[in-house]
């Protein structure tokens, strides 16, 4: 749905994006991820053809972003980061001049809006001017505009930044709701949000890609091991030494333990029973799965060299 | 092209949903108003008692009360403008409403026509106006309604011209105030330059001890200086219109001026984009 080869945008002499290439398939919620200034609003802009790239090429829908731009636009729903609005400008209004915009017939643009204003939860303030609205309630008209005329193709940029926490929540089942039937690209630097709505990850850093997998795959992989035992701490670690030399062990508290090295079903065995000869007793042993936290420290760092 | 229309009724709308559109419309009836009944009674004054006022004649009518006033509506709807056209695209940029206006479906065309045609609505509204002296006029005194016409078409021409000016400086601006003050003071400075060129003999005299083919060159770029000076300010050409005479070229030079402007605000448009 969304195929980017070789994207590069220069601001001047200095690069915001550079050589990105990745592919969406159809149906997938993609999360954007990256620290301030990676280039993830720079992406999402040419892919909406706000701006051109300086080269490479961005296809969306089917169409190439450069070369048809109206066909791009009418296929996808863009909701900008400062969620610009005529503030002047009713809510219901708006949504109307929206969808006449984007081409929905007269006929059938009153229950277009009225079909948004429900998904989006703005039922209750249809009739109110956008610049009296909360800050919440802005960014919901920001989302009902992208989704005015059920475009394939969402591009969301940090929709939940400046929301109360259950507005939070209810944006992103809206966003989780829109998985199974379009193609969601979502920029965010809120990690928890992707762990939960999305199913599939690329991570940018200094215009580049550092990162691509789906969510199981980059926090799935796990070598550490937590424990909490009872006993002398020496002799909790030697008796976790004695497991297998390759260990590693930290003692990160009061009775609490860290292994890294193996987190296997084997491993952990060995572990219980050789705590358990020693006199230790465990309250718990599980294995630590990464948490994105982690895959993104990683991604983003000590890539300083390559700038 | 379909997609100017919601554009234009958006952007026309909020004129009216705003105090702009009222201060506009308000501030052009009532100087409009005070400016048509001084006219009218000076024009009385004087004809009725010519010599008071050191005249051999009852003053022509089209000519001393007439096309004044309809100049002086021109030059009300030019002060005016800037309101109109400084925030049409300099507002959207500021706003960050570009972004929504670039990411939805509308080509160039469409934003600025539906911009300009915005414009022309206002300059419509504030032309509706001189409905009132117009039908008082036909009333109380035996002037040609086709004179009024012409004299109308002339006010609607010159301001026409200048909304497509101000487009085009409000597409290069970040934020209506810029452009407002831009607009206005660019086409001020043509201003005082034409009645500079008015007092600009037709020709001077080089010095005799210049080569001929220097004092030559001298005097083309003079007369080129001359005319552009005399020709630009928008007022030059409606003079004539304003008495209800029709000259092709003047009509012309409106048109010319208003698709001049249109076309630099398409290039402006674009270079903004793609400069990101």
């Amino acid at each position: 749905m969304i195929e980017v080869e070789g994207l590069t945008k220069y601001y001047g002499a200095s690069p915001a994006i550079r050589n990105l290439s990745f592919r969406i398939e159809k149906g997938e919620i993609v999360g954007f991820l990256g620290p301030n200034a990676a280039g993830k609003t720079t992406t999402m802009r040419i892919l909406t053809g706000f701006f051109p790239a300086t080269s490479g090429t961005a296809q969306v829908a089917g169409f190439d972003v450069a070369e048809a731009p109206i066909e791009v636009k009418r296929r996808v729903g863009y909701l900008p980061e400062s969620v610009p609005l005529y503030t002047e400008m009713l809510v219901s209004r708006f949504l109307s001049y929206v969808a006449e915009i984007k081409g929905v017939s007269r006929a059938n643009r009153k229950r277009e809006v009225g079909r948004v204003l429900e998904r989006c939860g703005l039922d209750t303030v249809r009739d109110r001017i956008i610049g009296h609205l909360s800050k919440g309630y802005r960014q919901r008209v920001g989302l009902a505009q992208a989704l005015i005329g059920d475009p394939p193709v969402l591009i969301l940029d940090e929709p939940t930044v400046g929301l109360d926490p259950k507005q939070i929540i209810e944006i992103r089942q809206t966003i989780k709701d829109l998985a199974n039937d379009h193609t969601v690209l979502l920029s965010t630097h809120i990690l928890p949000e992707v762990a939960m709505v999305c199913r599939r990850v690329l991570i940018i850093h200094r215009g580049r890609i550092v990162a691509e997998d789906s969510m199981d795959r980059l926090t799935g992989a796990s070598d550490t091991i937590e424990i909490e035992a009872e006993g002398p701490v020496e002799t909790v670690l030697t008796a976790i030494r004695s497991v297998t030399g390759s260990l590693q062990v930290e003692c990160t508290g009061q009775g609490q333990y860290k292994t890294h090295g193996a987190a296997d079903a084997a491993t952990r065995r060995q572990l219980s029973e050789a705590l358990v000869s020693a006199g230790c007793g465990i309250s718990l042993l599980r294995p630590v799965g990464r948490t994105l936290e982690d895959v993104f420290v990683e991604a983003t760092s000590g890539q300083e060299d390559a700038a | 092209m379909k997609n100017a229309w919601p554009v234009f009724r958006r952007e026309f709308t909020s004129y009216f949903v705003t105090p702009m559109g009222y201060v506009v419309v308000g501030v052009f009836a009532a100087i409009m108003g005070m400016g048509f009944t001084l006219q009218f009674v000076m024009y009385s004054w004087q004809s009725q008692a010519p010599s008071a006022y050191g005249l051999t004649a009852v003053p022509d009518f089209e000519e001393q009360m007439l096309a004044p006033f309809m100049i002086f509506c021109g030059f009300l709807i030019m002060f005016l403008g800037p309101l109109v056209t400084g925030r049409l695209l300099a507002e959207e940029r500021h706003h960050g409403t570009m972004e929504l206006l670039l990411t939805h479906p509308l080509r160039d065309g469409e934003i600025i026509f539906g911009k300009y045609l915005a414009a022309l609505g206002m300059l419509a509204v504030m032309m509706s106006l001189l409905a009132v002296p117009s039908l008082m006029l036909i009333h109380f005194t035996d002037v040609e309604p086709a004179v009024l016409g012409m004299g109308a078409l002339a006010v609607f021409l010159m301001g026409a011209a200048f909304l497509s000016w101000g487009l085009f400086i409000s597409a290069m601006a970040n934020n209506q105030v810029t452009a407002g003050v831009l607009t206005f003071g660019l086409w001020f400075v043509f201003f005082i330059l034409g009645k500079i060129g008015d007092g600009m003999p037709e020709k001077i005299a080089t010095p005799s001890a210049w080569p001929t083919a220097v004092a030559h060159s001298v005097l083309f770029l003079y007369g080129i200086l001359r005319g552009l000076v005399r020709e630009l300010p928008l007022d030059a050409h409606a003079a004539h219109m304003a008495q209800g005479v029709v000259e092709p070229r003047d009509i012309a030079y409106y048109l010319l001026f208003t698709a001049f402007f249109l076309f630099l605000t398409f290039r402006a448009f674009e270079s903004r984009r793609w400069r990101g």
